[in-house]
């Protein structure tokens, strides 16, 4: 038991950190962006190459800062021009968008599902009380942490989080003040995009690498966003550590309907509160 | 000197023309009112500083220098800071969080945290509370001092009046009386002739987008100024 609490923590922080680049760019430019999962699949391939030249840390940093300036790249060229448009506009640009970085990976990397082994440095593993437990899924659920407390220091102590939170309420207001909120955007989109990228390199050695990977677990993460509330942080956290919980608890107790449990979760929450666990009412 | 000036300008939202060949000044130190009935235009003239607005023609001058690409961050930026119509507080920032936020611009000058809680000394007893916890009046201090804290050369308070008690609007305008009496330059847009009395040494009267009417307040009479305003 102790062991599936555990590993619904990995998939959680795993979930968040994904999920939370949603909530950032969707609170920042009101785009519900379908190319997530695609992020977070490039940025598994980006840091697959990259370990092969220097490594498990040179992935790390080199899928965080590619899909960093890959982020900025797309709201300056898509995002910006999306803000004002339909929200079908938006469904079907982005879900295209996926299926374009899908096919360029599969140009690139093939088809053939590829392994990502964990580095040798956080291979082994611990023991916790009476189970032993890898290293590497302590290390992931490390890495939620450090995302939460950083993105939460980020936004409540720095002024540039100060505008970040002032900017998703209401973006002329601040810009009124004297905020370029164009090029704040733009930075959000690249964390948001960064983060995708670290989700899917810390993933990698957990998961098999396809090409389809991103769009598989982007179900899961807008079900977090949805049920945590569009654009609440906390919101999403908490939706991310019940869904992770809830996978992980699901694929044992109830294999045949376990997929399903987190959609369950979410109507559910939607009935309850319409706007999400800690979303803002409309 | 000129700190704001307005010369034919044309603005409009999309195809639909609301200014009509408006010329107006503010000069530095003054307090300058705009008048008119609701749907005159008066907060397309603020619209139009901040870029909200599209100036089709004319010319729009700050500080003497000719604006045309107008960006909305670019005016408190460069001195004009506006108190906006509905106050437009920030819901998810406390009252400080606020007032930082309305130091954006990081224009040296006077105004700080610390300066905006001397004058209005009931914010800082609810520094951490959310802004929009606050009466209204409450509110209208705050973003009274949102706008100061980026130093500015001008001050646009958009119907500060609105939706306040009397006895409030006598408050709000013995502030902006001692703003003024400080060197602050005003250019306030109002419908409340007991403000624009209190607070303005001159006037324009806006009406169906073009200035009809310009002068100044002084021996001018309340009633006097409605006959004015009624044309």
């Amino acid at each position: 038991m102790l062991v599936q609490i555990l590993n619904g923590l990995v998939y959680g922080g795993m979930l968040y950190v994904l999920s939370v680049g949603l909530v950032l760019i969707f609170g920042l430019r009101r785009v519900v962006n379908f190319a997530h999962g695609g992020l977070f699949m490039l940025g598994a391939y980006v840091g697959y190459a990259a370990y092969g030249i220097g490594g498990f840390w040179a992935a790390i940093v080199a899928s965080i800062v590619v899909l960093g300036i890959f982020g900025i790249v797309l709201d300056r060229l898509v995002f910006r021009a999306l803000q004002k448009q339909e929200p079908m506009v938006t469904v079907l640009v982005t879900f295209g968008l996926l299926m374009v970085l899908e096919d360029f990976v599969q140009s690139v990397w093939g088809k053939d599902l590829l392994t990502f082994t964990t580095p040798p440095s956080l291979s082994g593993t611990v023991a916790i009380g009476a189970v032993s437990f890898p290293v590497y899924r302590l290390v992931v659920i490390a890495a939620a942490v450090i995302v939460v407390g950083g993105l939460s220091a980020w936004l409540k102590l720095s002024r540039a989080g100060l505008y970040v939170r002032a900017s998703s309420v209401d973006p002329v207001t601040t810009a009124m003040q004297g905020v370029d909120t164009e090029h704040l955007s733009a930075l959000v989109v690249g964390v948001g995009a960064a983060l995708a990228g670290l989700s899917g390199v810390i993933a990698a050695p957990l998961l098999a690498l396809s090409p389809s990977m991103g769009s598989t677990i982007l179900i899961e993460s807008f079900i977090v966003v949805v049920t945590g509330g569009l654009g609440s942080f906390t919101g999403a956290f908490v939706a991310a550590m019940v869904i992770g919980q809830l996978h992980n608890l699901g694929v044992v107790f109830v294999p045949n309907i376990a997929s399903m449990v987190p959609l369950i979760l979410m109507v559910g929450v939607l009935i309850w509160r319409p706007a999400g666990l800690l979303g803002a009412k409309a | 000197m000129t700190l704001l000036q307005f010369e034919g300008v044309c603005s409009a939202y999309g195809s639909a023309r609301v200014l009509h060949d408006v010329s107006l000044s503010v000069s530095k130190g003054e307090r300058v009112a705009i008048l008119g009935r609701n749907g005159v235009g008066k907060t397309t003239v603020v619209n139009t500083c901040l870029g909200l607005a599209s100036m089709q023609s004319g010319r729009m001058a700050f500080l003497g220098r000719d604006v045309k690409a107008v960006r909305t961050f670019t005016a408190a930026r460069s001195g004009l800071s506006v108190v906006p119509q509905g106050r437009r507080i920030v819901s998810n920032l406390t009252v400080r969080e606020n007032l930082i936020l309305g130091g954006a611009p990081q224009r040296k000058g006077r105004w700080s945290v610390d300066e905006v809680f001397r004058l209005f000394p009931i914010l800082k007893e609810r520094a951490e509370t959310p802004g929009t916890a606050m009466s209204g009046g409450q509110q209208q201090m705050l973003a009274i001092g949102r706008a100061l804290m980026s130093n500015p050369d001008l001050l646009i308070l958009d119907e500060p009046s609105e939706g306040l008690a009397p006895v409030v609007v006598d408050e709000l305008g013995e502030t902006l009386v001692k703003l003024a009496s400080g060197g602050m330059s005003i250019l306030l847009i109002e419908q409340n002739f007991g403000l624009v009395h209190k607070v303005a040494e001159r006037y324009y009267v806006l009406s169906k987008g073009s200035v009809v009417e310009e002068g100044k307040l002084a021996g001018l009479s309340m009633e006097t100024l409605k006959k004015h305003v009624a044309v």
